[in-house]
């Protein structure tokens, strides 16, 4: 990274947090995510009364090894380590498609590309510091937010339970592999498309992609068809962030200014 | 070290006709070069070639001994470029934007800083340094994109239609400031316009285009020297001269193109001795903008027997265009 980069990294950063219009977006969608999202089930899940099926049914979708000790506090570990790191999964995805389509395609819209594209930096040297821009947006606004999470959500159960039930490693693995991951595919997917995309709406299109399968994610959850632990969230966390990679190469190929400037 | 150079130049977009064709012209440092021509004459895309946003079809060039094709990032190191598609950030200051495209260029922050306030108050934006590019009118607009084209000190501008949508005393304004700014530094300037009288006012040589094509280039008085009329005579008679082709273009005012004062005698000697009454008759030297207007016309006339020229359409700036049927 050389100052030029820098700069235009400072840039795109700074140009997100004081869009009215997306900065919002970007506050807003988290904190369902993390906040309204886990409250909601925190509540229903105390405030229920404990020997309902449905509370039954779901722990014996748990493996065995699991299912000891209080029968709410292992809802409560369900919904906290298996299903709402799915619904985190689409912060960072979110994050980085609105944050890629201002920096690639909000510019061509608002005519400011071409005059990027007469600094003294090559168009490579362009597109790693705006992909870099994106993507530590993105990751910001996710830490942000799972901190944001843990504290409101530990909160909530010392006043409503008297306990803590801290993160597992599913969390770890979700912060370090797998949403980096993600927000890198999101990434890479929209510059691809931006060569083609003339508006920003057009361009975000393309992350629907990505957010489909952690739907049925957060299904297979709920059914047990399919529970996520360790070694699944490890397994999925390298295979996207092998794809990530794969992605982030190709799509420095076949950019010419040409190409950009239609 | 020549400025520019381009040699058989062509850019034929994908399967569309050439944008420009074979265009061959060398600039010396230092010069203010006007590229003249119609809209949809070729203008930009030069622009843009010698910037290395497109590569050439045919041909090549170089900037300052450059291939912009090769490394169009020290190109860009080099110069400095205002055309209409590329704006500035609505959402920050005047200033703002003149220290990004500092940083952006690899300037210090001091020494951008320094730079951008000398540019805001030659320019006269001394006020609108702190508000936003949002509230600028195009003037202002189009005299920041001078200040941020400027911000690295480039040794050669390339201005697509500086003064395009302004009124014409902003446009006298920026055509000055290019001018002294070109003066101060010795920047080379390479000019696209189709303002000739603008153009004519700051401009050292030109390169007139038409269709993709350069029919001509040179200073003003080459340009002359390649048409046989040089001289404009204006005629006020009761009748016009006999025998000589001109032009009505008034009450009793009759225009005619010679090529020497010799001619000009002989005009006067045929009215007088034709018992018509002269009242008045002067000549003057062909202006950039008779002498573009001959040199279409002349391409047209030798055009026409292989391409038959049609000039049926005036577009709004008074310009005619051709169509190759």
């Amino acid at each position: 990274m050389n100052t030029m980069q820098t700069a235009l990294i400072r840039k795109d950063i700074h140009s997100i947090t004081s869009n009215k219009r997306l900065f919002p977006v970007l506050v807003i969608v988290p904190l369902i995510m993390t906040v309204f999202i886990p409250s909601i089930f925190l509540l229903t899940i105390v405030l229920s009364p404990v020997g309902t099926d449905d509370f039954q049914s779901m722990v014996a979708l748990l493996p065995e090894s699991m299912q000891q000790g209080d029968i709410k506090e292992m809802v409560i570990s369900l919904m906290l380590n298996n299903i709402i790191p799915l619904f985190f999964l689409l912060i960072p995805i979110m994050a980085a498609s609105v944050m890629a389509a201002s920096s690639f395609v909000g510019e061509k819209e608002k005519q400011t590309l071409e005059t990027l594209l007469y600094c003294p930096m090559t168009l490579r040297q362009i597109f790693q510091a705006k992909i870099l821009a994106s993507f530590l947006l993105s990751m910001s606004v996710s830490l942000l937010s799972f901190l944001v999470m843990t504290i409101v959500v530990e909160l909530e159960l010392w006043f409503l339970m008297g306990t803590l039930i801290l993160p597992s490693i599913n969390w770890l693995i979700m912060i370090v592999l797998v949403s980096p991951g993600a927000s890198m595919i999101a990434i890479t997917l929209i510059v691809q498309g931006s060569a083609k995309a003339q508006t920003i709406e057009e361009s975000q299109q393309r992350s629907v992609f990505l957010i489909l399968p952690v739907f049925l994610l957060v299904v297979g959850q709920f059914s047990g068809l399919l529970l996520i632990n360790v070694w699944i969230l490890l397994g999925l966390g390298v295979i996207l962030a092998a794809l990530a990679l794969l992605l982030l190469k190709k799509s420095f190929r076949g950019f010419h200014y040409e190409l950009l400037l239609k | 070290m020549k400025a520019v150079v381009a040699d058989n130049l062509s850019k034929i977009y994908s399967g569309s006709k050439k944008a420009i064709n074979r265009i061959s012209l060398t600039l010396e440092q230092g010069e203010i070069f006007g590229f003249l021509g119609p809209n949809g004459a070729g203008k930009t895309t030069t622009i843009k070639l010698l910037n290395g946003m497109l590569s050439p079809s045919e041909g090549s060039c170089r900037v300052f001994d450059v291939d912009p094709a090769a490394s169009p990032e020290m190109v860009h190191g080099m110069s400095g470029v205002i055309t209409e598609r590329a704006q500035m950030y609505d959402h920050l200051t005047g200033l703002q934007n003149l220290l990004l495209f500092g940083a952006l260029f690899g300037i210090s922050k001091q020494d951008s800083r320094q730079r951008a306030q000398e540019l805001l108050s030659m320019l006269d934006l001394n006020d609108a340094g702190n508000k936003k590019l949002g509230t600028y009118s195009t003037g202002m607009r189009q005299r920041l994109s001078l200040a941020r084209a400027m911000i690295h000190k480039p040794s050669i501008l390339f201005l697509d239609e500086p003064t395009s949508g302004l009124d014409p005393e902003s446009a006298k304004r920026v055509n000055q400031l290019i001018w002294q700014l070109a003066r101060q530094d010795g920047t080379t300037v390479f000019l696209c316009t189709h303002q000739l009288r603008y153009a004519e006012e700051i401009c050292t040589c030109y390169g007139l285009v038409d269709q993709g094509e350069l029919l001509n280039k040179g200073d003003l008085n080459q340009l002359r020297a390649s048409l046989s009329t040089g001289l404009t005579v204006t005629v006020k008679a009761d009748r016009p001269p006999k025998d000589m082709e001109y032009t009505k273009t008034g009450d009793l005012l009759y225009q005619l193109h010679v090529s020497s004062e010799q001619e000009v005698a002989e005009i006067a000697r045929r009215i007088v001795d034709s018992g018509t009454k002269l009242y008045h008759i002067s000549a003057r030297q062909l202006t950039l903008e008779e002498i573009y207007f001959a040199l279409i016309e002349q391409r047209r006339r030798e055009g026409g027997q292989q391409d038959e020229y049609h000039a049926d359409s005036t577009d709004q700036k008074g310009y005619s265009q051709h169509h190759i049927q």
